[in-house]
């Protein structure tokens, strides 16, 4: 450093020096605009990294198309000629859509609800590495900090969706493009992103060692998207099962994705987006007590 | 160079530093307890830190240091006690606390995947520094960092020194008129030392910040710090200024048998037949007790022996002395650490080489993984 670089500096420090600062007038609209602003500035944070470095999205693109390609055409051969309760449910109940229709919408949240549980596991990355740290000391609200961190989980889940769209149009999957209807996709895979990554970090707060992350990963996803409608009709499951089915949130995502994409029965849908609308509402809850109990 | 001898504890109760008024403590902290479980972690300490003086704490691994910081940056809620900064109760109050701290743990908190200047820029706008002043905001940053042609590259391309400095920059974004540092220099290089020294100090002498530091190098203890604390077992055990620290070192018992003394020790190698000749000279002319080490040794303990050395040289050779060797040892911090922390640096170092290795492979799975 030469001396005469940092004379400069003295002298603009001179006309901006350090202060203590006062603390803001908080009635509750100005704590809320300030809480939205916050949540921008984090969820911005979290945008620039992905735009610097693409390349875990694309990789997580990858698993879906897996789904899509692999399991999706192996088990739509099986079930046309092996299993006659799948295909007359899927075919004969809900205007003949082929098996591949039918999963479409369920590889699609499925994606979605890795995405999501990935924003807890980067925190706890964080946590470690001493950036949350550095966020929970500053002025940030707590809640800014949840929020923006959902809110780029469901922005992850509609680049997924992207991806999948893309996907399914080159597998000759007929998704209805309606924009109407693409708009509601949108808004959907959203909210279903905000909601998981919601509970994620909430767990994540909990979780002391990095180690066993991904245990409960699988303990986590896996009776989530198998005890869903995501690849076959609850109706053919055990009773027990469809108990789960039925508070499982994921369930009415996918029902949800699956009106709009594919088969356009509006029937349910009010009921689909209420209950999607509720567990995200209560998984954010969750997490900004999580998040506040943290600190102790 | 700035002149770094200020001693600015000293008019603390002016409250008035750099002609800006300041409470009369930065932080002041009073009997502060934390438990975790059943370990307590920090056992009622109380201190206090005066506007725009740097204040060490000093200790071994474990010994409370993080704990402490962690509860003024309100990362943590202590199990009792009361901290305030800059007036404000940081238990109760602790958003307006967070407006006033910059923090800089000891873990690497920099976003690896973006440029130096988007770290900064974040952290600009996460404490709400309004738009017009972030850009010459944050290019004065990287300027007094030494960063400034490497802004744009990703941080996880950085040296251990530039992260380091850069760390410290997103902590001075909304210039806090405190800073608190968790173990600033470990794993630098003498050189990125100096830097991170010479930036710290630049802030204290320009923008009158106050910093609050931790850190077990007891070099970094001498030359940066104002006043230190020692810390050991979650109490502290001593609080003064580095000199003060050395001179009341314990070096010896006094020659009555009585007391103990604390000075620097000079050692005479003598022919063992002119002991007792010696003895009574320096008894003479100086007034100093000289102990017997063995047959040919003697032993002065001295406090300011600097300037009664070349007296005592003097003395010896005009009485016409023969002198096999004369040697003087200063008490370091080294000492004083081990009577109040009870264990040599050394000891605590390894422990410290321990946490050293683990940040740097944190770093270094860092750029790894960015």
């Amino acid at each position: 450093m030469s001396e005469e670089r940092l004379d400069k500096w003295d002298r603009e420090l001179n006309r901006s020096s350090s202060s203590i600062s006062t603390t803001h007038n908080n009635t509750p609209i100005s704590a809320l605009i300030r809480t939205l602003d916050k949540t921008y500035n984090v969820c911005e944070l979290e945008l620039r990294k992905i735009r610097r470095d693409y390349t875990d999205l694309l990789i997580r693109a990858i698993q879906p198309i897996l789904w899509l390609t692999i399991f999706g055409t192996a088990f739509s051969h099986i079930s046309q000629n092996s299993i006659p309760s799948l295909a007359i449910t899927i075919n004969g109940g809900l205007n003949g859509i082929s098996y591949l229709e039918y999963i479409a919408p369920g590889i699609l949240a499925q994606s979605v609800l890795f995405i999501s549980i990935f924003t807890g596991i980067s925190m706890i990355w964080e946590r470690d590495l001493g950036q949350l740290d550095r966020l929970l000391c500053s002025p940030v609200p707590r809640t800014a900090i949840v929020l923006g961190k959902s809110f780029t989980g469901g922005l992850r889940g509609l680049i997924q969706a992207a991806i999948i769209f893309i996907v399914a149009v080159m597998m000759q999957i007929s998704i209805n493009f309606n924009p109407l209807n693409l708009i509601g996709v949108a808004a959907i895979v959203f909210t279903f992103g905000i909601g998981f990554s919601s509970l994620s970090i909430a767990i994540s707060t909990m979780i002391k060692s990095r180690e066993r992350i991904f245990g409960l990963v699988q303990l986590l996803t896996m009776p989530l998207f198998f005890a869903s409608n995501a690849l076959y009709p609850t109706q053919l499951m055990p009773e027990w099962l469809q108990i789960i089915s039925f508070i499982n949130p994921m369930s009415y995502a996918v029902d949800a994705l699956r009106i709009l994409m594919i088969t356009g029965n509006f029937g349910r849908l009010l009921t689909d987006v209420g209950a999607l609308a509720i567990s995200t509402t209560i998984f954010i809850f969750f997490a900004t007590m999580a998040f506040r109990r943290m600190e102790r | 160079m700035v002149n770094l001898h200020y001693g600015k504890h000293k008019d603390h109760q002016v409250g008035i530093v750099h002609g800006r008024e300041f409470p009369l403590s930065a932080i002041k902290v009073n009997d502060l307890r934390k438990k975790y479980g059943r370990i307590n972690s920090l056992d009622g300490i109380s201190f206090e830190v005066f506007p725009n003086e740097i204040f060490g704490f000093l200790g071994p691994n474990g010994a409370g240091k993080t704990t402490t910081i962690k509860c003024i940056t309100t990362l943590t809620k202590p199990t009792g006690g009361s901290i305030q900064v800059f007036g404000i109760d940081a238990i109760s109050d602790p958003d307006r606390v967070r407006q006033n701290i910059g923090y800089v743990p000891q873990s690497l908190s920099l976003v690896g995947e973006l440029s130096g200047y988007e770290n900064l820029l974040m952290y600009s706008k996460l404490y709400g520094v309004p738009k017009e002043q972030r850009h010459g905001n944050i290019y004065r940053i990287l300027e007094l960092l030494d960063i400034s042609e490497k802004a744009d590259y990703q941080v996880r391309n950085y040296s251990g020194g530039m992260m380091r400095r850069l760390e410290i920059g997103t902590a001075l974004v909304h210039n806090p008129p405190l800073i608190i540092l968790d173990e600033p220099t470990i794993g630098l290089d003498p050189q990125g030392r100096r830097m991170v020294w010479e930036i710290l100090r630049r802030l204290v002498c320009k923008l009158g910040t106050t910093i609050f530091m931790t850190t077990h190098d007891m070099l970094e203890a001498d030359q940066l710090c104002d006043r230190l604390a020692i810390i050991n077992n979650g109490k502290i055990a001593v609080i003064d200024t580095p000199t003060n620290l050395k001179r009341n070192v314990v070096v010896g018992v006094s020659s009555n048998g009585r007391g103990t003394v604390g000075g620097d020790i000079i050692t005479l190698r003598i022919p063992s037949d002119s002991r007792s000749y010696v003895i009574s000279i320096i008894d003479r002319e100086m007034g100093i007790k000289a102990e017997i080490v063995d047959d040919v040794s003697l032993r002065i303990i001295l406090k300011d022996a600097d300037s009664l050395f070349s007296k005592l040289l003097n003395t010896l050779v005009n009485a016409g002395i023969r002198l096999d060797s004369i040697d003087m040892q200063t008490p370091t911090l080294d000492d004083v650490f081990l009577q109040y922390a009870g264990t040599r640096i050394q000891e605590a170092e390894s422990q410290a080489m321990e946490s050293w290795k683990s940040i740097r492979n944190v770093r270094r799975t860092f750029r790894q993984m960015g």
